[in-house]
């Protein structure tokens, strides 16, 4: 069944690409197609100020609204305003790709490589309702995508690297090619890592990984305003230990497959339609034979497959600018668990993690920009989603909620405003949104779900309300010459905030489980988020840069929410020379304060790490290259953060290489 | 482009290569049960004129409850015998020449939609070399009474789910719980069904053989029996399961309560009996603690089932 799945869109694939390699004639062409990014919220190329070879999860960590729940060396959960990742939409390219692992061992993000992303788009709350409902804001991971070009070009970057911790080795390379009329974009990623060692040189067993990913994407030009796109990644994970939790990882594997139409307009009121069909499918299958200590040896398998429509329209009239999307999908998601007795011959026990849920929805979302006058700018726009959800095996959910219906079908408004201000070297802005949410799959039919972190089994309610989000944000910046301030704030009052509540009821399946745990609502939740950033070019070539982070979550009772970071900050300098550039950073977290005992949390100390690198960039005949050096954690601190799941050490000093050619 | 071409391939191999099949949901319980729709005769008599047919599910005997279906058919014109009076009395004969028998309905009912006499049975022991069953049964018709005894075979019940204990309670008397459905359990809530006797010890000294008053059972009415079901299997920590309900009796004689199994595998089902002013008369509660690691301790009143 999964074979003919991933077997199908492969040969599609395989077919246009054939049919694509005919060469065509010279002919007038729109160099822009590829490049309509109306609304880009947050754009940065891949690559941090201290490291250029970087991994996607590193990439994110770079943004200072993203914290990372980590469970190993491998696939880091992100946490948008310090929200764990069922309350962000994160897609790629728009597309909606569901992860197959109960225990979220792989986010969307560990299926994609930074060698096929060129930026990731971070909106905050409602303003990034774009791709469907969400209450913290939207992560989508956008591909690359070389333009069509007069000349034929093939241009390509390879890159190598070596990390000493963990004895990383990675080698990604990409290669375009671009005429008139045909683009392709091909991709290829590979990283092996052994464990890593901590801050006490001692070594962290099971946080190797071995992860390959590869991509290719066909562009044809079918008229000189349109054009067809065929996209596809697969990436495979191997072998990838979770030290945080009480197995690894055997195999985890992602098709993600889309065509694309994109049509441009001249004229008229309509700039530009954008329509793309999808489909994806992943499989995840956990291992334990690892662990001999484990009392109990489990299977458990999980499989989401995805089928989506997205639609995509850009409307301009005079200062008024407008993009109306239209999402659709459908995701099907099933995971298993078979616990093996003592003694083998005996009956194993099986039990649905995920009793095969259906999840559907289809929504409109229409965002708006009036550019009132050169210095002020006002947004708003709304969504309406109808989110529907299915059982197949009803029967589990039965067991903790007799009765519960087979299907639930949701309503999930969205509306958000906001207004900006350009005040010669200030600016401002200010924005509200209110929004509904769905539960996920685990939240609403989640079955024994062991959580390793609070050590809880975990039981999905089917009848959960919506969670409903009332946000208000604001920022203030002033800007001269050689200087930038800039503050941010939000404050979300999140009306039925879903959390696991200790249940009177049952006992727990896993062995090293204390109880059982039901996702219940809140009356209702608050967060706080802050976050200071500035920069100073202190001479012409040397810069400096700081951020400074402040979050606070509470529940009805005043009681703190848990995986909410701490007081933290970065501090950077960053020194050019000719060729040559030096960085040095300082980051950190103060003690956790407000900690969570009653979700599993205990008080995380205080933390700084010191890194620093340097780089040289030459040619080679005529390839640009770039060689790099550099050290993370310099003074081999030992430290785990507060999302450290089961407080796992951090990495210790490591040392990094890496080299890049372009072409 | 045969870069690409390779590179294409590359990933068809991989991705056709090994990967896990989902488990089929339905062959998964199926595993160790076999349900059984279909009642079949069992045994076959000939009596004067007539022929008695005794059906059962799956055409078998089981030790454990049993349902039984008689037909009787006049042989000389080839129709059912309506309305009669049926006794039907099983006995299990030892080495030693003892008698004894198990709950059953002395005296069946006449259905006549289905035109068949409906009993029951439970055989608390199977047939081997030692023991054996036979059925003595009589019926009247025309005013004649027939009496006619049969050797049985009863086959050990290989659906734990049907399973059976037997047991003296506090106050001295012989109880019997037999497991009636389900047959074939689901991860879900599962209507629990069970026969509750009890041995009607004789009053008067033994008639001719045989004596129904001397091998009488009565449906016991009135009691509770309390139900905690668990995962006896030393990994599972005695899991136990939530919104289960104790074995109440229905009008249909049998008990009912509702069992929810969370998973597949080895259950144990917890037994406390209650009679009607709330006294136990058999079986003790089982610690709610969870101890991975150590085989489940069970109640001193259990059953097991396995699906």
């Amino acid at each position: 069944m999964g074979k003919q799945i991933f077997i199908t869109p492969i040969f599609l694939l395989y077919g246009l690409l054939i049919t694509g390699q005919n060469k065509t004639k010279a002919k007038d062409s729109i160099v822009a197609l590829d490049e309509v990014e109306l609304i880009s919220v947050i754009k940065k190329k891949i690559e941090t100020d201290m490291k250029m070879a970087v991994s996607v999860d590193e990439f994110l960590a770079s943004s200072d609204k993203i914290s990372f729940i980590k469970r190993g060396a491998y696939a880091w959960e992100p946490l948008l305003n310090n929200m764990s990742s069922e309350r962000a939409t994160i897609t790629i390219d728009g597309m909606h790709v569901f992860g197959a692992c109960t225990d979220k061992m792989d986010p969307i993000s560990s299926y994609v490589e930074s060698n096929n992303l060129t930026a990731i788009d971070i909106a905050s709350g409602q303003e990034g309702n774009m791709h469907g409902a969400t209450v913290a804001g939207s992560i989508d991971l956008k591909r690359k995508s070389t333009p069509f070009s007069v000349t034929k070009q093939w241009k390509g970057a390879y890159q190598t690297g070596f990390e000493v911790n963990n004895k990383q080795f990675f080698n990604l390379g990409n290669l375009s090619y671009a005429s008139e009329k045909f683009v392709a974009d091909a991709s290829l990623a590979y990283r092996k890592a052994e464990n890593y060692s901590d801050g006490n040189s001692d070594e962290v067993e099971h946080s190797q990984f071995k992860k390959l990913n590869a991509s290719l994407g066909l562009a044809y030009k079918t008229s000189d305003l349109s054009s067809v796109k065929v996209e596809a990644i697969y990436d495979e994970a191997k072998d990838v230990g979770y030290p945080a939790l009480p197995m690894d990882l055997w195999l985890s594997r992602a098709l993600i497959t889309s065509a694309t139409y994109k049509q441009l307009f001249e004229e008229g009121l309509f700039q530009a339609l954008d329509t793309k069909v999808y489909f994806n499918a992943i499989e995840h299958y956990m291992d334990d034979t690892t662990r001999p200590e484990n009392l109990v040896h489990m299977d458990m398998p999980g499989w989401s497959t995805t089928y989506g429509l997205l639609s995509n329209a850009h409307l301009k009239k005079k200062s008024f600018s407008s993009e109306i999307q239209l999402n659709a999908y459908n995701n099907y998601s099933i995971a298993e668990m078979r616990m093996y007795p003592q003694d083998r011959s005996e009956r194993s026990m099986f039990a649905y993690s995920w009793p095969g849920v259906t999840t559907t929805f289809a929504g409109l979302s229409m965002n708006n920009t009036w550019k009132i006058s050169d210095r002020s700018l006002l947004s708003f726009g709304g969504a309406l989603g109808v989110n529907y959800n299915h059982s197949k095996y009803v029967e589990f959910n039965w067991i903790f909620h007799p009765g519960t219906p087979q299907e639930k079908t949701r309503i999930l408004p969205s509306l958000h405003a906001g207004y900006q201000l350009n005040l010669k070297r200030f600016n401002f802005n200010i924005g509200g949104g209110y929004g509904h949410r769905a539960p996920s799959v685990s939240e609403g039919y989640g079955y024994y779900i062991y959580n390793s972190f609070d050590r809880y089994d975990y039981i999905g309610n089917p009848d959960l309300d919506n969670e409903i989000s009332y946000e208000v944000n604001a920022s203030a910046g002033y800007t001269i010459d050689r200087f930038s301030l800039n503050a941010n704030v939000n404050y979300f009052y999140i009306d039925n905030y879903i959390i696991g509540r200790i249940l009177s009821l049952g006992s727990p399946m896993n062995y090293q489980s204390i109880g059982v745990k039901g996702y219940t609502s809140l009356d209702y939740a608050t967060l706080f988020n802050f976050s200071l950033n500035g920069s100073y070019s202190i001479l012409d070539n040397l810069h400096w840069n700081g951020t400074l982070t402040y979050a606070r979550g509470k529940d009805n009772n005043d009681n703190n929410l848990p995986f909410i970071r701490p007081l933290s900050y970065q501090t950077g300098l960053h020194f050019q020379y000719n060729k040559l550039s030096l960085q040095s950073s300082l980051n950190g977290d103060l003690e956790q304060i407000n900690y969570s005992p009653e979700y599993g949390e205990d008080q995380t100390p205080s933390y700084t790490i010191w890194n620093v690198s340097a780089d040289y960039s030459f040619r080679i005949k005529n390839y640009k290259t770039v060689i790099q050096v550099g050290a993370e954690n310099v003074l081999n601190e030992y430290y785990s953060t507060y999302a450290d799941w089961g407080n796992i050490p951090r990495m210790g000093r490591n040392i990094f290489t890496a080299l890049k050619f372009n072409f | 482009m045969k870069e690409i071409s390779f590179f294409m391939t590359a990933i068809l191999v991989a991705v056709t290569s090994c990967t896990l099949d989902k488990t089929d949901y339905e062959d998964e319980i199926s595993t160790e049960v076999t349900e059984h729709f279909d009642y079949e005769t069992v045994v076959s008599i000939s009596e004067a004129q007539y022929q008695i047919d005794i059906a059962a599910l799956n055409g078998t005997f089981y030790k454990g409850y049993n349902e039984i279906r008689i037909q009787i058919t006049n042989t000389d014109n080839n129709t059912s015998v309506n309305n009669a009076e049926i006794t039907f009395l099983p006995l299990l004969t030892d080495t030693f020449g003892n008698t004894s028998s198990g709950p059953h309905q002395y005296q069946l009912d006449y259905l006549s939609a289905e035109d068949y006499y409906l009993g029951y049975t439970v055989f608390p022991e199977e047939t081997d070399a030692s023991q054996y069953w036979e059925v003595h049964l009589s019926f009247t018709n025309e005013d004649v009474t027939h009496n006619v005894t049969q050797i049985i075979t009863v086959e050990e019940q290989t659906n734990m789910n049907l399973n059976m204990t037997s047991f003296t309670g506090n106050d001295g008397e012989l109880y019997y719980i037999a497991l009636v459905a389900p047959q074939k359990p689901s991860i879900s809530e599962n209507e629990l069904v069970a026969g509750l006797y009890k041995y009607m010890t004789p009053t008067q000294e033994a008639g001719n053989f045989p004596d129904q008053s001397q091998f009488s059972f009565a449906k016991v009415e009135d009691y509770t029996i309390r139900l905690d079901p668990r995962m006896p299997e030393p990994s599972m920590g005695n899991h136990s399961s939530p919104n289960n309900e104790d074995l109440t009796p229905h009008s249909d004689g049998l008990y009912y309560g509702v069992v929810n199994y969370t998973m597949t595998g080895n259950w144990t089902l917890n037994l406390i009996l209650e009679n009607e002013f709330g006294e136990t008369l058999k079986g003790t509660e089982v610690s709610t603690e969870f101890t991975p690691g150590i085989e489940g301790t069970k109640s001193e009143l259990f059953i097991d089932i396995l699906f």
